[in-house]
């Protein structure tokens, strides 16, 4: 039954693995998270060059450095495999060679499905790979395996969030005439979400908080302790914030990465895994609806689409 | 004398698009039967519904009402079927650009449920069939329109098909391409394999037809064999026949004139033109045997002829 997927799937693979576009993604992946890696450099060491926080804080600013490249490399590398995904084999003609043979509508785009998450699951694992190791070398740290092992479970989230911006950029490319259309389309979601949102968040968060409370100086509070009144006004714009970010599938990402690298207070000793993604649980499944509610309509709008030119 | 099998048989086909300037009625109502084993030509100008129709033949589109049958299965519900046993040339195709015309080929034959051993002999095969055999790993991205061409033809034969439907197969073709093309088409139909040709190009490729279906507006104007379709043509326009003769015309002329609907004689080298508003077919064939004819041939109108009687004006 799944013959044909197989086959558009495994065509689709291996043609991904002779392009540019797709190593290009892996290698930019790599190069910013080695170039990051020597910021964080200056973060973990004293000028001496001796670590000042310990090993746990080390793989805590590595991590940092993880999520926050996989934050943009992931969707790029999710909307790079669907934007064209059906736009570009309508716009050069092949759709119709394909639909021509013995060939259901959703064995294509069962295929195509596939080959997306075989080539982000690889993508993701091969730069992980390549760059964790490179920075922890570069840094010069001891890592255990358990480090190792968080550093590897990124994949998962990380996938999550390719699949969602893949899922989002095949629906726009069921529907668009032009690939360059879904493009910039499924970029401009990107955008939305990565940049434009964070900005409109803090704007409502502060057009309902109002701004911070005065405080006024006091010569005996000691260096360092935020006051009482301003700790609670950024644990009300906290919570406003991650309210409306609740939509926003890099947020939850990020949310959801970042659980896996959560320490027990001061002890520098990770939480368990499952009690640190057991309070995350809703990240995975707003990353999850994603996924689901855009292939669901992604194969709405195709099964019922005609090729008529 | 035997049923005719058609392999192609449509029912007042209909199909509208809709969009925000309002409604095309693209197919109105059309009804065309294809017999088995012919070479048939699906003529008309653009727009008048051949794409849309070869397209719900083979389920790429669905029709607002009527019904279509290729090869006994039902268009709508057995498509899949149909798409089995079918090769199409589309209009408006495209190859995997950065893929070599083999891989193209080996790929579009998998879909197509070959096995392995069958691809490997199929694919030099067709290949050579079309011309493109020394080209089999070179990229698409490096062919000529004409080449792309031929390797949609190639991909079309790949499976062997029962049928095959030919979009405006001749587009970018050069005149030497166009001749090969009409070669193998003939040659296809020697092999018992049924060919429908989808054209607006009539003079390059619609005189290697048999049989057709004129479209115009979305509606078949007219359909039928070559000869069926003259038939009514010669009753409007007339008949017309060349005569070859060996020596001493003159007196063959004065019999040719005196024969009743004979409507003009000319001599033109040694061949006589005659045309007449009746079929004069006995009288000429008893003439023949006594003046020793070379030849008598009864002339059939082109098919742009009989595109232009039918639609009662050339394309529009």
């Amino acid at each position: 039954m799944m013959e044909k997927a197989l086959i558009v799937a495994r065509k689709e693979i291996a043609e991904n693995f002779k392009s540019v576009r797709y190593w290009a993604i892996i290698g930019l992946f790599v190069l910013l998270y080695v170039a990051s890696t020597y910021a964080i450099g200056f973060a973990v060491r004293g000028f001496g060059g001796l670590p000042v926080g310990g090993r746990a804080r080390t793989v805590l600013q590595l991590s940092i450095q993880v999520v926050n490249a996989l934050t943009y490399i992931a969707p790029l590398l999710g909307i790079a495999l669907g934007f064209g995904a059906i736009a570009a084999e309508r716009e050069k003609g092949t759709i119709r060679l394909v639909l021509a043979r013995p060939i259901y509508r959703d064995d294509l785009i069962n295929g195509k499905l596939i080959a997306a998450v075989t080539l982000i699951v690889l993508a993701i694992s091969l730069s992980t790979t390549l760059a964790v190791p490179l920075a922890v070398a570069l840094q010069n740290v001891n890592v255990t395996v358990e480090d190792f092992a968080r550093l590897a479970l990124l994949v998962l989230p990380a996938t999550l969030l390719a699949l969602a911006y893949y899922a989002i950029a095949l629906f726009v490319s069921v529907n668009a005439g032009r690939s360059s259309h879904a493009l910039v389309v499924s970029l401009a979601v990107w955008i939305f979400f990565t940049f434009i949102l964070p900005v409109i968040v803090a704007f409502v968060a502060f057009q309902i908080l109002g701004p911070p409370p005065a405080i006024p100086f006091n010569a005996t509070r000691p260096l360092g302790q935020v006051p009482r009144q301003l700790q609670e006004y950024y644990s009300r714009y906290n919570q406003v914030v991650s309210t409306i970010q609740l939509v926003s599938p890099t947020a939850r990402f990020s949310s959801l990465a970042s659980a896996l690298f959560a320490l027990r207070s001061q002890s520098g000793v990770y939480e368990e895994l499952s009690t640190a993604l057991a309070r995350r649980w809703i990240d995975a499944a707003v990353l999850a609806t994603y996924i689901a509610v855009f292939l669901i309509a992604s194969y709405i709008v195709f099964l019922r689409r005609q090729e008529t030119r | 004398m035997g049923m005719v099998e058609y392999v192609i048989e449509t029912e007042n086909l209909v199909k509208v698009f809709r969009d925000r300037s309002g409604e095309v009625r693209a197919l109105d109502g059309v009804s065309v039967k294809v017999p088995k084993g012919v070479l048939f030509g699906l003529f008309g100008p653009n727009g008048s519904g051949k794409t849309t129709l070869i397209s719900i033949l083979v389920g790429l589109q669905l029709p607002t009402s009527g019904s279509a049958r290729v090869l006994g299965f039902d268009c709508v519900r057995e498509s899949i079927e149909i798409r089995k046993r079918v090769g199409l040339l589309p209009e408006n195709y495209g190859f995997y650009e950065y893929m070599a015309a083999r891989e193209n080929l080996e790929y579009m034959g998998k879909l197509d449920g070959m096995p392995a051993q069958e691809l490997k002999r199929r694919i030099p095969e067709v290949l050579e069939l079309v011309g493109l055999r020394e080209w089999a790993n070179a990229k698409v991205k490096s062919f000529s329109r004409g080449m792309v061409q031929r390797l949609a033809l190639a991909q079309a034969l790949l499976k062997d098909p029962e049928l095959l439907i030919l979009d405006e197969p001749t587009l970018g073709l050069d005149p030497q391409g166009t001749a090969t093309f009409k070669k193998l088409v003939e040659q296809l139909v020697k092999l018992g394999k049924t060919v429908v040709i989808s054209t607006h190009l009539l003079h390059e490729i619609g005189h290697v037809c048999t049989h057709a279906a004129l479209l115009r507006r979305g509606k078949v104007v007219a359909q039928g064999s070559l000869e069926e379709l003259a038939r009514a043509y010669r009753e409007a326009r007339g008949y017309s026949y060349e005569l070859t003769v060996a020596e001493g015309a003159g007196e063959l002329l004065r019999e040719l004139k005196g024969i009743d609907g004979v409507t003009y004689v000319g001599l033109e080298n040694d061949v006589i033109k005659v045309r007449a508003s009746r079929d004069i077919g006995g009288e000429l064939s008893a003439l023949a045997a006594k003046h020793r004819m070379r030849s008598l041939v009864p002339l059939a109108p082109s098919w742009d002829e009989l595109y232009q009687f039918y639609q009662g004006g050339g394309w529009e």
